[in-house]
């Protein structure tokens, strides 16, 4: 699809502002009702959600004209989906595909931010999204004798990511993960110095042709060792495994979880049992593409109806974020005994983003980090002593504020306590 | 100065006098306003008639005093500032033009009385939200347009309420009609097609009739105004709750009005209920005063069309809870008031002679508005002014009036003075002035700003004025209407 | 229409570089006006002084809060007032609340649940200001119009800042008329014609009790919102009359019984709209509604104080349902959509289900006022909605029109729409015709005079009210910096 077939959609924007703020019903107070980092941020409408719709629909009509300004606007938003989410209780439109296309015709045109271009570069050249990767990517699993998935048979690919793969301090995750599905004792294997990033990023950054490219070598290596399953621990990954490789026809049949969906299952069969108490006064941060972003892709195509609606044959469904994975990781933080779960205002579908996502944690670390303080602010408004989240790069941006900010919240992942109680 | 001839022509020589005697009524009043005689008092009997009056003072630069009530006055509004004045006295017109009962709307010409219209309106199933106790001459027009608090908050939704629409003629000349009134169409055009005049906003986007509620006849002069009336209860049961403690009745009055279970509402201390209640005068004031509680809430609760003994009961019942709470409670008299008498008293104006003048003959009200919080502290202020001017705190009367269902509160302090003891005056005279300004310091809003203390209330807020004045300049460019009014 | 370099420095002096900008690339986000520029201040002194120098530029300038709508003459400086979004007092017992302009009303509606008060939430949703003008789903119980404003402040398109009744006097919120005449008179609207120049920077609105729980318990994923049970003491119901007489005959009656808290005068499309989640499923349950319907009906909220009030309200309405041959919508029983319902016309004020999902715009025409009045007019209007209907021009909701009682049936509100493709010229124009021509009816047949239409027709035969405002906009603005046009919204 091009920027030129949500043309309607575009039209449709109301600019009734429900983009910039969670649904309203779930509105508790004066604080926390915004839901758009961006918008929130640099308070321009041109920010929100429909902003950035109404931008790409004058530009359409009048001309491309690309300035500092539209650049600022186009590559400062994580791409996070909220404004669609709350925009389609309402209305029945697309808000983020229109957005998305947008990025990726200003990359086409070669309207680019540098930083991101030296990300694509290295993407390019070495198969991670990590512009500071240093070492192998397989080196977090010395020692723990895991099968090499592209020389044994496996039954589940536990696909490791980037950040973690290539940052120490996360490291941890990974092992977790891995000691976890051992526990379980599930017949799983990494691909380890071989695995390769999954392009997810590359395609929220608007690099729509490096992201299949990417995703065409990543998934020729997945074909080859046979998997029927594959379960990854990062929240990116499992949007471009389940969601963007299937948009594509890349995924074929292999069956995508998140490790929260898959330990969820395990505890659910008996297969893990998290004994032991952790005790641990919490909040769950659900990520943006677990969550929202996360609901399987419907394959549709259609005409509009001629008329006075709206409407499509065949009838369109549209993705709002009902079928997000919400409820396993909970389900999962509520089986470790003493673990208390107390929720934030913003959460499920309208949960507000880390602030990492759509190439702001590399060319606007300032605003992810601003981002990322705001839920921060939210977590300790509960009383609780963690925020617990399923995804690194959230995890990483909770950790890069709190340091910054000198807050005592701690940040876990949720493998870290499931290990924790087995 | 508009000639006498042409006066003539307009409304004929019976409705027009020059004579001494005539004029004294309207060269004072109770008030401590100076004395100035007009030149003459002019009596029209329709909108034509003003239209031309107001025509012929643009061209000679002559001040209108408009006057709807009869005497006697108390607020120095309709005696004229200026010399060379014509009075214009509404009490002529006194057509009750419509009672809608399906609309629950009355529409009046300014000389009508509240004596006159509520009989019009109790044929038709529908009454006032009055304010309390009017006196006999006291017009509804004059009543609406002095922005007077009423006794049932609950059905005050807005601080113009109940006034609806108007038509007057400013002091440009130009004839204006508010709210729904304007058009299209005449008002009898608008009847034919089933509109009544009672939606005040408008027309366009302004609200009109707020420029000239609370404008003491300085914008123009109103020929006929529409309010919005209430249905008559089929059912009635009045309480008065009695305390020492006036932020319980406060606190009380609030949840009475904010969960809309009562219509009438309002709290009065001793001395004003026995200045209300006395019959034989001297000697049961002070025997009343002195067996009433020292404040007394009064309230009453109503039933309507559909079972309205269950409607009554349970709101009896959530009342309970509320006194109980509070640790008082709710009964059928108070030192041998009857809540019966109270309400059966408050729905009518008051019997002659008026309340204010039964003690001691005359009575200047110190009036402003407030909110819960600094009401008992002003109260204190009140009362060490009056301590020091060596007036008995005792024989102030206090009207608390909860308004605009529960925003804010009227507070009046009634100054009762013997008006032929001219140091007692002078000493209230002044005791008043003092009042007033002790009280703006400590928060007091004075929202009608009568007589000498105008100026000190309207010195507080210049921007506002000079907004007032941009408007005054439009609706009257030659300052013609009741110069020295207001800020004007 | 970029500024000077030197005037475009002296408002960045004021607001700061991050919050003034010019460049083209935002103006399609600011209803593509050609904008001098956007600035964002943060308190009333900052829109002073942008004021002061919009004065000594004469630059036209429009105050603009969430923004719906919008249309500014070319070279107008925008002030969007997002970063004015505070909540700057809930007083309880006076029972005011004061806010500056973009503190919007799901926000000071959920602050104020907590407390159990509620507010008039205007009908384009709780996702726009609180501060604004307004009418909304629940005028019955909370007004609406001006009368929910008390003290407003006020920076005049001069400069000066006014600050209304108490405010001035005394430095309280809980009154906005006086000394003397009231200015509230002219501080008021929200969309032209006839927006108030300049900015209302705080002002305190009218609460309300709110006898409901402190929060909804809304369960389930967007956008099936639901409620895990219906609150104590609350109701919702449907009901359909014979006629549009004996819909009346109950809707007055229900005003002068004052047992409604909410009572909106929906057509079972907008029910329909309410209730579900997408066009298509709108389209089947208005079918299906259609039957159900025995002619036009309200929807009402019961909210009791008490268990017995609860009790008395509703006897109270089952009586005058059936006094009228009122039938209640067996849709509506089902708690799961009495949940939807109440959560919508509460807490969202329904709207963009309403209006915009179907075809991306709607035209309509509202009236306040009289409601047995502007109902008799409403009849015509929507039957000369079937022709655009015939040829698909406008969304089929059986040339339905609305409307709501306001202050127990005192006062009321009219509307009838028409949903269309505002990209299919041929829909456009003839919704447009349609309105011009409904509107010209209701005026030579004395319904009432929309503002909409054209002032020198309306002005005169409304003692030219058009002309009193024109001179007041010319007093309070003599350097002319405030065009008409623009919208709070």
């Amino acid at each position: 699809m091009a920027l030129e077939d949500y043309r309607g959609d575009m039209d449709m924007c109301c600019r009734c502002s429900a983009c910039k703020f969670i649904p309203m019903q779930k509105v508790k107070g004066f604080q926390f009702a915004n839901v758009c980092p961006s918008i929130s941020r640099y308070n321009f409408h041109a920010y929100s959600g429909g902003g950035r719709l109404n931008i790409a629909a004058s530009m359409l009509k009048n001309g491309f004209k690309y300035t500092d300004k539209l650049l600022d606007i186009v590559y400062n938003c994580q791409m996070c989906g909220a404004c669609g989410v709350s925009c389609n209780y309402a209305m029945d439109m697309e808000v983020l595909e229109p957005i998305s296309e947008f990025r990726i015709k200003c990359v086409s045109d070669g309207k680019t931010s540098p930083t991101l271009d030296k990300v694509i570069k290295n993407l390019r050249k070495t198969g991670t999204m990590m512009t500071d990767a240093k070492g192998k990517r397989g080196a977090w699993a010395s020692g723990l004798k895991l099968k090499n998935a592209a020389k044994e048979k496996v039954d589940v690919l536990f696909h490791v990511g980037c950040l973690t793969s290539y940052n120490k301090d996360y490291w941890k995750l990974a092992k977790s993960a891995a000691k976890i599905l051992q526990k379980a004792g599930v017949n799983f294997g990494i691909l380890g110095d071989a695995e390769t990033c999954c392009g997810g990023r590359a395609y929220q950054m608007g690099y729509k042709d490096d992201f299949l490219n990417q995703a065409k070598k990543t998934m020729a290596l997945i074909k080859k060792t046979g998997v029927k399953t594959l379960v990854t621990s990062c929240a990116d990954g499992y949007q471009a495994f389940k969601v963007l490789y299937d948009r594509f026809n890349l995924k074929g049949n292999l069956e995508v979880l998140h490790i929260t969906e898959y330990i969820a299952r395990l505890i659910e069969n008996g297969k893990l049992k998290p004994n032991k108490k952790v005790n641990l006064n919490a909040t769950y941060h659900d990520p943006c593409r677990l969550g929202r972003l996360g609901e399987p892709w419907i394959h549709w195509k259609g005409k509009k109806i001629p008329g006075d609606r709206f409407v499509f044959d065949p009838p369109k469904i549209y993705r709002r974020g009902t079928n997000g994975v919400y409820e396993p990781p909970r389900d999962v933080l509520k089986s470790i005994p003493g673990v208390k779960l107390t929720e934030m205002t913003r959460i499920k579908e309208y949960s507000w983003c880390c602030g990492a996502g759509g190439g702001v944690n590399e060319s606007n670390p300032e605003f992810a980090m601003w981002t990322a303080q705001e839920r921060i602010d939210e977590a300790v408004s509960t009383g609780a002593e963690a925020i617990v989240s399923a995804c690194p790069w959230c995890e990483k941006t909770f950790n890069d504020a709190i340091r910054e900010s000198s807050s005592s919240l701690k940040v876990y992942d949720i493998v870290e306590l499931v290990e924790k109680a087995l | 100065m508009i000639t006498k001839e042409k006066l003539v022509k307009i409304v004929g020589t019976n409705a027009l006098s020059y004579k001494p005697a005539a004029l004294d009524a309207y060269s004072s009043d109770i008030s401590f306003n100076n004395t100035v005689r007009p030149v003459c008092v002019v009596k029209p009997k329709n909108a034509a008639d003003i239209q031309k009056i107001v025509n012929l003072a643009n061209k000679t630069k002559t001040p209108l005093v408009p006057v709807s009530s009869g005497p006697p006055h108390f607020r120095g509004d309709t005696v004229p500032s200026t010399g060379g004045a014509v009075i214009v006295d509404l009490s002529k017109m006194k057509k009750i033009i419509n009672v809608d009962r399906a609309r629950r709307v009355a529409m009046v010409e300014p000389g009508v009385t509240f004596n006159e219209l509520i009989p019009a309106a109790k044929k038709e199933g529908i009454r006032l939200n009055m304010p309390l106790l009017p006196r006999k001459t006291k017009t509804v027009v004059g009543s609406l347009l002095e922005r007077e608090p009423v006794v049932m908050p609950k059905y005050q939704w807005d601080i113009s309420d109940p006034l609806a629409c108007a038509e007057v003629i400013f002091g440009s000349g130009d004839e204006f009609r508010t709210g729904q009134a304007a058009g299209p169409g005449s008002v009898k055009e608008q009847w034919t097609v089933g509109g009544v005049q009672k939606a005040p906003y408008g027309p366009g986007v302004a609200s009109w009739h707020r420029i000239i509620q609370g404008a003491q006849g300085t914008m123009g002069i109103v020929t006929w105004a529409s309010m919005r009336c209430e249905l008559l209860p089929s059912l009635e049961e009045p309480f008065v709750v009695g305390s020492s403690n006036l932020d319980t009745l406060m606190e009380m009055a609030s949840w009475l009005i904010r969960l809309r279970m009562v219509n009438e509402c309002f709290i009065l201390n001793n001395t004003a209920l026995a200045a209300i209640f006395t019959k034989k005068w001297p000697k049961d004031y002070r025997n009343l005063k002195d067996t009433l509680p020292a404040w007394v809430l009064f309230y009453c609760v109503a039933g309507y069309e559909y079972f309205p003994e269950e409607r009554v009961n349970s709101y009896i019942k959530d009342i309970t809870s509320i006194t109980q709470r509070l640790g008082v409670e709710a009964v059928k008299a108070a030192g041998g008031v009857s809540a019966n008498e109270i309400l059966k008293t408050v729905q009518q104006p008051s019997a002659e002679p008026y309340w204010k003048l039964r003690y001691k003959g005359a009575c200047q009200d110190v009036l402003f508005l407030t909110i819960n919080d600094k009401l008992a502290g002003q109260i204190d202020v009140m009362n060490e002014v009056v301590e020091k001017a060596d007036y008995p705190v005792s024989d102030v009367g206090i009207y608390i009036q909860p308004i605009v269902q529960g925003t804010g509160c009227h507070c009046e302090f009634n100054l009762f003075y013997d008006p032929a003891n001219s140091s007692e005056a002078n000493r209230v005279r002044e005791l008043s002035n003092s009042a007033v300004k002790a009280l703006i310091a400590n928060g007091a809003f004075f929202s009608r700003p009568y007589g000498e203390s105008a100026g000190t209330i309207l010195n507080k807020d210049a921007a506002t004025i000079a907004v007032l004045t941009k408007l005054k300049k439009m609706f009257d460019p030659n300052n013609i209407m009741n110069p020295g009014k207001v800020c004007f | 229409m970029a500024l000077k370099k030197d005037v475009y420095k002296a408002f960045e002096d004021v607001v700061g570089p991050e919050n003034i900008c010019d460049d083209p690339a935002i103006m399609p986000a600011y209803h593509s006006a050609e904008l001098a520029a956007v600035i964002l201040p943060k308190d009333t002194a900052e829109v002073q002084a942008i004021v002061k120098l919009c004065n000594k530029f004469k630059l036209p300038f429009r105050p603009v809060c969430t923004g719906w709508t919008g249309m500014f003459p070319k070279g107008t400086l925008y002030l969007d007032l997002r970063r004015m979004n505070r909540i700057i007092e809930i007083n309880e017992k006076n029972m005011y609340a004061v806010v500056e302009p973009y503190v919007i009303s799901a926000q000071l509606q959920a602050e104020l649940m907590k407390r159990g008060l509620n507010f008039c939430i205007k009908g384009a949703g709780t996702n726009c200001s609180a501060l604004l003008r307004g009418h909304g789903h629940m005028d019955q119980t909370t007004s609406g119009d001006d009368r929910n404003h008390l003290a407003i402040e006020w920076v005049t398109p001069q400069g000066d800042i006014v600050r209304s009744g108490s405010l001035g006097s005394s430095d309280e919120w809980f009154c906005g008329d006086g000394p003397g005449p009231s200015i509230r008179s002219i501080l008021t609207s929200a969309v032209p014609p006839g927006v108030t120049p300049g900015v209302f920077t705080k002002a305190a609105v009218k609460l309300y009790h709110w006898p409901g729980p402190s929060s909804f318990p809304v369960v389930g994923q967007s956008p099936k919102y639901t409620l895990s049970e219906i609150p104590a003491n609350l109701m919702a119901r449907y009901y359909s009359f014979p006629s549009v007489e004996k819909m009346w005959q109950a809707e007055i009656a229900l005003g002068e019984a004052e047992i409604c808290y909410e009572l909106m005068g929906f057509n079972a499309a907008m029910v329909a709209c309410n209730i579900t989640t997408c066009n298509e499923e709108e389209e089947v349950v208005f079918e299906k509604m259609n039957k159900e319907v025995q002619g036009p009906g309200f929807f009402v909220i019961i909210a009791g104080n008490s268990a017995d009030d609860f009790a008395y309200k509703k006897k109270v309405l089952g009586h005058i349902i059936k006094e009228a041959g009122g039938k209640s919508l067996k849709t509506v029983e089902d708690p799961e959509v009495e949940g939807i319902l109440l959560c919508q016309c509460i807490r969202i004020s329904a709207s963009i289900r309403e209006t915009f999902r179907a075809g991306g715009a709607f035209n309509s025409i509202p009236i306040m006022g009289q409601r047995d009045l502007t109902i008799k007019w409403a009849i015509g209007a929507g039957k000369a909605k079937e022709p655009l209907i015939k040829k698909g021009y406008i969304v089929d909701d059986g040339g339905a029109f609305f409307g709501w009682g306001v202050e127990q049936g005192h006062l009321g509100k009219t509307e009838i729409f028409c949903k269309f493709d505002p990209q299919n010229t041929k829909a456009k124009e003839a919704v447009e015709t349609w309105q011009k021509e409904q509107t010209a009816r209701a005026f030579k047949e004395r319904y009432f005079a929309s503002t909409m239409g054209p002032q020198d027709e309306i002005g005169p035969a409304l003692s030219n009210y058009h002309l009193w405002w024109q001179k007041l906009v010319k007093e309070l603005d003599p350097n002319g910096v405030t065009p008409e046009g623009g919208a709070l919204v």
